[in-house]
């Protein structure tokens, strides 16, 4: 089906509700829908199998017309339909469709958090990513936001263990977070077991909420390029792509064939070095210390490459608006040809490793099994969504920049268990050093980068790109100013936290480190906004503690 | 002074400790919102290439055992309790390493509304490590430094605030 069948599918399914039609790109199709009407569209989307939310953007539209706005963002392939909810800011009630859909539950959190949505049946008392001390009836992106407003409130706090760790009987309240020493990022989460089975899944993030996307707006063109690249330090070169590319389309600029080229180029080292880094981190905590110091160890082979190419270890800065600013000469291509040879022996041998080690398909094999049928309810994104066997990437549904000269192969796998997420991250390996050897013997010739305008044209875009852990969205609106006049970002770790939080139920305790590790969680991404466990009371277990558990459990 | 004084034992247990702990240093790491780049180099230089091990550093995860308290990323409001709290935690004497420039002015994050600003306006910090982030050389070099400073017995900051006292209750 093409762009435009794909459409009007979308247009006659929603037409009942259909106020009215904006064609702002054209692959995307703006529908104005009434506040109560919004589950009933949303409903007959779903029941005709059409897409997937992607995401929920909060808007306001400004004091002066006292209207706030929300679009919800259904994808199917390359085609964005976006339903269009205005209210009035007195009464910013909104009804909740995270029953239709659960990926909606963290993006209806935001909203009412950093907008004030009142969104029905949200307990507010729980926050995911503004702090406990922030004042209830204060929200950091209204246009008429002050600083000053924000000074702190006194309450309890989160991840303040409760005194009596037990419960009843034997359940128990297990905190891991917010420090803890194997994912090198905070967040909190707080398991509730029932001797070894855990019951009940918490989680708070926000630790790493810096309010980027606030800031954003108060930046120009070229600084937010800056600012978006240090979203995440692990993906930083995505981040910048999916700017770029939305502030190109905005301004209609095409970059240069050759700067989208060194984008997907840059953009394969990245992956590269994101799955290898990965490998390591749930090799340790499944006890394979080995297998991390091996994999970190080849990870520096592509750490200096992409220095090479970038001048840059991490926070790569490739990218600028309107192409890239390093070249990828002769001489480099080689190096980086003699790297790809060394590490593609080596990933082929890790992929041996994870399938046939009996120790670590113990803990792999079978454990936190995930069927299409629940990827596609959890709307989870990226591997974890391909190693249960969800068509999702969009390197080839929706191809961009280089990608539809050098295209990728899809890698899945239909077990959906934490062994298939091993294997498709490694193959995906396989498949980034493929493509970066065809950009390396066919680079196209000619400039690096077009000019840019200094002001951007006033508009919306929505630009989608593949980053290493799934699909990452980057709403873009222009006023027409030297400034954004809004940048939401949705990262892929959002949508796949659900993964983590399902899966745990039922499951035993041992298994929960692994599962966190399985989905390859990117905090400082999420929260723009995990966890220590205090030792110092008898019921709570640092995660060192949980680790070794584990480890021991599995030995037994 | 006779070989019996208690000054003299004193200061042969001094040197011993302080012979131990130029030997091994045990580091506990606090993300107080950082984009990870910080991280993933800190995680670099205990790995193979890079190998602080050897010097005798070591990664641990709890700061009730850490020397050192390694810090990265702007202080952002909801992990700021929790860098204290960790802070509070590790035994005397503890020494601050601020990794990054996020960490040591606010950085690229400079404003953010959610954002305190740099680390040593919540916990006394020892030594500075720049860079956006920070190469593992540059990482090594900080820790060599702050090895140097301990060898020649530096004095710590003579400010140490208590910064218990702004823990809730």
């Amino acid at each position: 089906m093409n762009i435009e069948q794909t459409l009007q599918t979308a247009e006659k399914i929603l037409a009942p509700w259909n106020k009215d039609t904006l064609r702002p790109e054209s692959n995307r199709m703006d529908m104005v829908v009434q506040t109560d009407e919004l589950r009933a569209a949303t409903n007959a989307l779903h029941d005709a199998h059409w897409g997937y939310l992607s995401a929920i953007t909060g808007l306001d539209l400004g004091v002066e017309s006292g209207q706030l706005e929300a679009l919800y963002h259904f994808c199917s392939g390359p085609v964005v339909v976006s339903l269009r909810v205005r209210v009035p800011r007195e009464n910013t009630y909104l009804p909740s469709i995270a029953d239709i859909l659960p990926p909606a539950t963290f993006f209806e959190r935001e909203l009412s958090e950093t907008l004030g949505f009142k969104i029905e049946g949200l307990d507010e008392s729980d926050r995911l990513f503004i702090p406990d001390d922030w004042p209830s009836d204060v929200y950091p992106l209204r246009s008429d936001f002050a600083v000053e407003q924000a000074a702190p409130v006194s309450g309890s706090r989160i991840d303040e263990i409760p005194e009596q760790g037990m419960l009843t009987g034997n359940t128990f309240v297990i905190p891991i977070g917010p420090q803890h020493p194997a994912l090198k990022e905070p967040g909190h989460f707080q398991f509730t077991v029932d001797g070894e089975i855990v019951t009940g899944a918490k989680m708070r993030l926000g630790y790493a909420h810096r309010g980027i996307e606030k800031a954003a707006e108060s930046r120009s063109w070229y600084q937010n390029l800056y600012l978006f690249e240090r979203v995440c330090g692990i993906c930083s070169h995505t981040h910048a792509m999916a700017y770029c590319m939305g502030v190109e389309k905005l301004a209609q600029v095409e970059a240069p064939p050759r700067a989208h080229a060194i984008r997907e180029l840059v953009a394969g080292l990245e992956r590269i070095h994101s799955h290898l880094l990965w490998l390591g981190v749930a090799a340790h905590e499944a006890g394979f210390d080995t297998l991390f110091m091996y994999s970190w160890r080849d990870r520096e082979t592509v750490m200096n490459l992409l220095e090479q190419v970038t001048g840059n270890r991490v926070n790569y800065s490739a990218n600028v608006l309107g192409g890239v600013k390093c070249e990828v000469g002769p001489e480099q291509a080689a190096k980086i040809k003699e790297g790809l040879d060394y590490l593609e022996t080596r990933i082929r041998h890790y992929l041996e490793v994870v399938t046939t080690d009996a120790m670590f398909l113990n803990r792999t094999r079978g454990i936190g099994t995930i069927t299409a049928a629940e990827a596609e309810k959890f709307g989870l994104l990226g591997p974890t969504a391909r190693a249960s066997g969800l068509m999702r990437d969009i390197r080839i549904e929706a191809p961009y920049g280089a990608y539809v000269r050098y295209p990728v192969s899809l890698v899945t796998r239909t077990n959906g268990d934490l062994e298939a997420r091993c294997e498709v991250r490694l193959e995906e390996l396989l498949v980034s050093c493929f493509a970066i050897r065809a950009i390396l013997d066919n680079m196209p010739e000619g400039p690096l980068t077009a000019r840019m305008p200094r002001k951007i044209p006033a508009g919306e875009t929505i630009a989608r790109v593949e980053a290493p852990r799934g699909e990452l969205l980057y709403f873009i609106k222009s006023n027409g100013g030297e400034t954004p006049a809004r940048i939401h970002v949705r990262t892929p770790s959002l949508c796949n936290w659900v993964s983590v939080l399902e899966k745990a139920v039922g499951r035993q305790l041992a298994d929960v480190p692994m599962l966190i590790a399985g989905m390859d969680p990117c905090f400082s991404c999420n929260d723009r906004v995990v966890t220590v466990l205090r030792t110092d009371k008898k019921e709570a277990w640092s995660w060192k503690q949980l680790r070794e558990y584990g480890i021991e459990y599995y030995r037994r | 002074m006779t070989a019996n004084s208690p000054q003299l034992w004193q200061q042969v247990i001094d040197k011993v400790r302080t012979w131990a702990r130029l030997n091994s240093i045990w580091a506990v790491h606090f993300n107080s919102g950082s984009c990870n780049g910080c991280d993933i180099e800190i995680l670099a230089t205990l790995t193979p290439r890079y190998d602080v091990e050897r010097l005798g550093v070591k990664l641990y995860g709890s700061p009730r055992h850490a020397d050192v308290l390694i810090v990265t990323g702007p202080v952002t409001r909801q992990a700021r309790e929790r860098l204290i709290r960790t802070y509070e935690q590790m035994p005397e004497p503890k020494f601050v390493v601020s990794v990054g420039s996020c960490s040591i002015s606010g950085g690229v994050f400079d404003g953010c509304y959610n954002v305190g600003g740099s680390v040593d306006e919540v916990i006394p910090v020892d030594v500075y490590i720049p860079g956006c982030p920070p190469r593992p050389e540059a990482i090594i070099d900080g820790i060599i430094q702050l090895l140097k400073d301990l060898q020649g017995g530096k004095p710590r900051s003579a400010v140490r605030p208590n910064v218990a006292a702004e823990l809730p209750s």
